[in-house]
């Protein structure tokens, strides 16, 4: 990042009317809004060093740092990953200062605009904004999001299928009976079915432990399934939002899902809310 | 179970957090977003999903971003350009590039050069669609509905391989103007063809109740003489269906040949002048009992070859229904006889039994 430094040999006057010229360019990096009227500074702990200070309006205040109004922006992994761990690192003490927090995405960066400063524009949205954020929050109070995902191995369930399915069954036994090129053409009608009852058990199991952590859970949201490794699948990627009282509840219930035969589960948090604090 | 965060091991979900979620500030008061798009190409590309992007209307901002790159492109190089080639108009613009299940308006620049036309992609540098100009045989104007709600003008192109390609341009009009100087001063001719319909399913007005299409594909096809009008070469579709093989004439819209396979007699490929569209070159005749006896007709474009083999396995699968021997295809379940289906693999749906995949490779190294 470039930052602009002032020649020296400007008068007094230009020097100040540069000066304000800039400080209309900065902006505001926002990690949070956190449930606190306080004023203060939590020291130089932001990206790349930059203090961290809240901004506050009313009984809330914003979590952020000053910063040209530039994104953060970068091809090289390694440093958008430190950048990310920074903003998450910013977020938790926030969050165990204050007990409830809305975490901002990375990136976003309030400017300063039409005369007004970054930062009275960060006291201006939290105004406008003032009753959402403030019952969002409510929303919040007390809970964690915690993220679970239950990968199931594939070979295990399909062996179970062969045994229990009469229509797999019936097709297994026929192969035996085909000539070596037909039984190539069974083997692979074989898999078709055999991906149909997958699917149809997947479909079975997801609304069974779907149904089960809702019980737990005060909100759910499905997330899209991803690549898992060592020959397993992710058949279910829930981000839920639980009780502090209540993630004992969950923990085991999710072990009985992982006792399972053929299915292991991650359970990963408490995180601050993040796929709670956007659109309710 | 206790949850970890671990910071190594859950590093993953933290990106997915941090990046994608979070709360949301409308985009008019932060930076992240306006006037610099690449954001989400330089950090989320290697890191997350599109979902963010598309959230903040990043796309919308992306085209625009493209449009004011035009001026700074203007004045560079344009590389491609054979020597001597002069521009005649640039503009930016699209072009429906479909292939398969894919289908997408490619956007680019294009180049009206004095022999070709040219859509050029400037920032990754390279050619989505090319034609020489005297490829060009038709052009046709198309009213579409474009998928923000607005109706736009797009161009149709006609060329001799029979294909149409559908374009768009900023100024569409504009385009087709100078496509037709640049016609005219080469001195070619071109029909200009009034209302051209593609979106229509054609198969829809003339398939018959439990007729199936099993091989279709644009090609020409010869029309024989009628009275005062000679016979001439249009660009249609051929169908070869469950019961027939059927020609659709595009312009006319209707049926300009048709014989029910078991018609069909043989046929062969040759080279034989195609008249002054499109010159010599080889056709397909297919040979088939008519009205009056054998007849023959005869068809012209890119893919004689596989057109051929598809009617010869139209015809040994008659044969074979005779005598019994039908498969299903382990893939999409159609019918087939079934020492075809095991040694050459399924005509739909392209499955190739392993046993003959790894013979293909065997001897595909030793001819290697």
């Amino acid at each position: 990042m470039k930052i602009k430094s002032l020649e020296p040999q400007y008068t007094n006057e230009a020097a100040i009317n540069l000066g304000a010229e800039a400080a209309v360019e900065k902006g505001r990096y926002l990690y949070c809004v956190a449930d606190a009227r306080e004023r203060l500074s939590l020291g130089t702990i932001g990206i790349e060093g930059s203090e961290v200070y809240t901004v506050s309006c009313g009984d809330i205040c914003a979590v952020v740092h000053e910063c040209p109004a530039q994104p953060y922006e970068s091809t090289d992994r390694e440093v958008v990953e430190s950048w990310v761990i920074i903003h998450q690192k910013v977020v938790d003490v926030a969050w165990e200062r204050w007990g409830t927090v809305l975490p901002m995405s990375f990136d976003t960066i309030i400017k300063g605009e039409s005369g007004e400063s970054a930062q009275q524009n960060v006291r201006d949205w939290l105004k406008e904004e003032y009753t959402v954020l403030k019952s969002r929050m409510d929303k919040m109070r007390g809970k964690a999001e915690y993220g679970v995902q239950v990968f199931w191995d594939p070979k295990l369930v399909a062996e179970n299928l062969v045994q229990t399915s009469p229509e797999i069954k019936k097709l297994d036994e026929e192969i035996r009976s085909k000539s070596k090129g037909l039984a190539y053409m069974y083997r692979q009608k074989l898999e078709n079915v055999m991906k149909h009852e997958m699917e149809a058990k997947a479909d079975e199991w997801f609304k069974d432990f779907y149904g089960r952590i809702r019980e737990i859970a005060d909100d759910i949201r499905v997330e899209k399934t991803k690549k898992a490794a060592q020959g397993l699948q992710m058949m279910m990627n829930l981000s839920c939002l639980v009780c502090t009282d209540r993630y004992a509840e969950l923990g085991e219930e999710l072990d009985k899902i992982d006792r399972t035969e053929g299915f292991s589960v991650r359970f990963t948090g408490p995180w601050p809310p993040y796929s709670f604090a956007g659109n309710a | 179970m206790e949850p970890t965060r671990n910071s190594h091991a859950t590093l993953v979900d933290l990106l997915d957090r941090v990046l994608d979620k979070g709360l949301i500030i409308h985009a008019d008061l932060i930076v992240s977003v306006a006037g610099v798009p690449l954001i989400g190409v330089n950090l989320r590309a290697a890191l997350a999903g599109m979902e963010t992007m598309l959230r903040y209307g990043l796309m919308r901002d992306w085209d625009e971003e493209i449009r004011t790159r035009e001026s700074e492109y203007r004045r560079e190089q344009k590389s491609s350009l054979v020597s001597g080639e002069e521009i005649i108009t640039e503009m930016l613009g699209s072009y429906h590039c479909s292939e398969g299940i894919y289908a997408v308006w490619r956007t680019g620049r294009f180049l009206l050069t004095d022999k070709r036309l040219i859509l050029y992609h400037t920032s990754f540098e390279e050619v989505l669609f090319e034609t020489a100009l005297d490829e060009i045989m038709g052009l046709a104007l198309e009213n579409e509905l474009h998928f923000t709600g607005k109706p736009r003008e797009n161009l149709n192109l006609l060329l001799k391989c029979g294909n149409i390609v559908r374009l768009h341009a900023r100024d569409t009009l504009g385009l087709k103007e100078a496509l037709e100087q640049g016609l005219i001063s080469l001195g070619v001719c071109w029909e200009e063809i009034p209302n051209l319909n593609l979106h229509d399913d054609n198969t829809a007005k003339f398939l018959l109740d439990g007729e199936e299409v099993m091989y279709c594909g644009g090609i020409w096809h010869q029309i024989p003489s009628r009275g005062i009008l000679a016979e001439s070469w249009k660009p249609g579709h051929l169908y070869l269906t469950s019961r027939r093989l059927c020609w659709w004439y595009d312009f006319e819209e209707m049926i300009g040949f048709e014989t029910p396979l078991n018609c069909i007699t043989g046929s062969m490929t040759e080279i034989k002048e195609l008249g002054t569209a499109l010159k010599r070159g080889k056709a397909l005749d297919v040979v088939y009992i008519g009205e009056r006896g054998k007849e023959v007709a005869s068809f012209s474009g890119d893919n004689l070859a596989d057109w051929e083999r598809a009617l010869n396995e139209a015809s040994s699968r008659r044969d074979c229904a005779l005598t019994g021997e039908m498969e299903t295809c382990p893939r999409c379940g159609r019918e087939a006889e079934s020492s075809g289906l095991l040694e050459r693999g399924c005509n739909y749906c392209a499955w190739i039994s392993p046993r003959t995949m790894k013979k293909e490779l065997v001897t595909g190294i030793e001819v290697g």
